[in-house]
């Protein structure tokens, strides 16, 4: 209705600044609940089936080895999804709502 | 105490139970009788009843609102407000209010011969405080009885639990890796802790014992 272009994109930096908060909490909480569930795969993996002679350091190096992989795995990127798809969806209603 | 932790899940219940059942969308089969256009006073409490459509909105005292007014196949009447949501809450992004009232005039017909229709809407519609849903889609349909499947409903009540699945995931997760260890740990912290502390007191008896009897003195008395 009667509203410029202007108001319509005040609103709009509005939900981009509050998604964008919600985003960032929910990206860390993930990232962290991931790389925790990774981790003790990794220590569950290694303690199931200790190489002969097996010592604290090279469970150690073997979980880092496995982590840094997890770093640069598909996994890992994948969580970005939780900030990319709600616009997606933000997009597809506004799709939707106003010329389906 | 049973009793009280009962009344308070059964508030938390209902406050989000309608909560949801204002905000998802839901599907009446209608009638389109007429749209008017009436203005509104909004400066009490039932502001929170309508929308915010523009910026300026939230400091007008009164504005013009569009109505479609609508007829159901059991012959009583409902009528919706028919207003932009924008990018506010709740999220719909409704930005098409003329187009829908144009629709909806177009779809305009009498008892005799009846065009059926439904209408996707949110928000309650109550007399005595003068609430109307907020109509947000129309589409033509063959009669008063179809069958409308909720898909959306359907759609975010699924993901609503998978959230759910994965916030209680998170938190046994955080709870098994980070705080049972600390717990676990504390307590044997605890353990040494007290039986240093039992040693040295017995070897500070001598310095500490004499000042902390002195301080003792500055205390306040416990009251009889």
């Amino acid at each position: 209705m009667g509203q410029g272009t202007g108001a319509a994109m005040i609103g709009f930096l509005r939900l981009l600044v509050f998604w964008s908060a919600f985003a960032a909490i929910a990206y860390w909480s993930l990232l962290i609940y991931s790389r925790s569930v990774r981790r003790e795969a990794l220590e569950k993996q290694w303690d199931a089936d200790p190489p002969e002679g097996a010592t604290d350091a090279m469970r150690r190096a073997f979980i880092e080895e496995g982590m840094s992989a997890y770093e640069g795995s598909l996994r890992r990127k994948l969580l970005w999804g939780v900030v990319v798809l709600p616009f997606l969806a933000i997009g597809t209603l506004l799709y939707l709502v106003n010329y389906a | 105490m049973r009793y009280v932790k009962w009344a308070f899940w059964a508030m938390i219940f209902v406050i989000f139970g309608s909560f949801l059942h204002y905000t998802l969308p839901q599907h009446d089969v209608v009638r389109i009788v007429g749209t008017y256009q009436e203005r509104q006073d909004l400066n009490d409490w039932t502001s929170m009843f309508w929308s915010q459509p523009d910026d300026q909105s939230g400091t007008l005292a009164s504005r013009d609102v569009q109505f479609i007014q609508s007829v159901r196949p059991n012959g009583r009447p409902m009528v919706y407000r028919n207003e932009d949501t924008g990018w506010r809450w709740p999220p719909y992004f409704k930005f098409d209010t003329a187009s829908l009232q144009t629709e909806a005039d177009d779809l305009k017909s009498n008892a005799e011969v009846p065009k059926w229709a439904v209408i996707t809407h949110y928000g309650w519609r109550n007399e005595l405080i003068s609430i109307f849903p907020n109509a947000v889609g129309i589409r033509p349909v063959e009669g008063p009885d179809v069958t409308i499947i909720p898909w959306f409903n359907i759609f975010f009540f699924v993901f609503l639990g998978l959230v759910a699945l994965l916030l209680w995931r998170m938190w046994a997760q955080f709870r098994e890796r980070a705080i049972d260890p600390v717990l676990t740990d504390a307590g044997e912290v605890w353990d040494s802790v007290d039986a240093r502390a039992d040693a040295a007191r017995d070897r500070a008896k001598g310095v500490f014992g004499r000042i902390n009897a002195w301080l003792a003195t500055w205390r306040r008395k416990p009251r009889r």
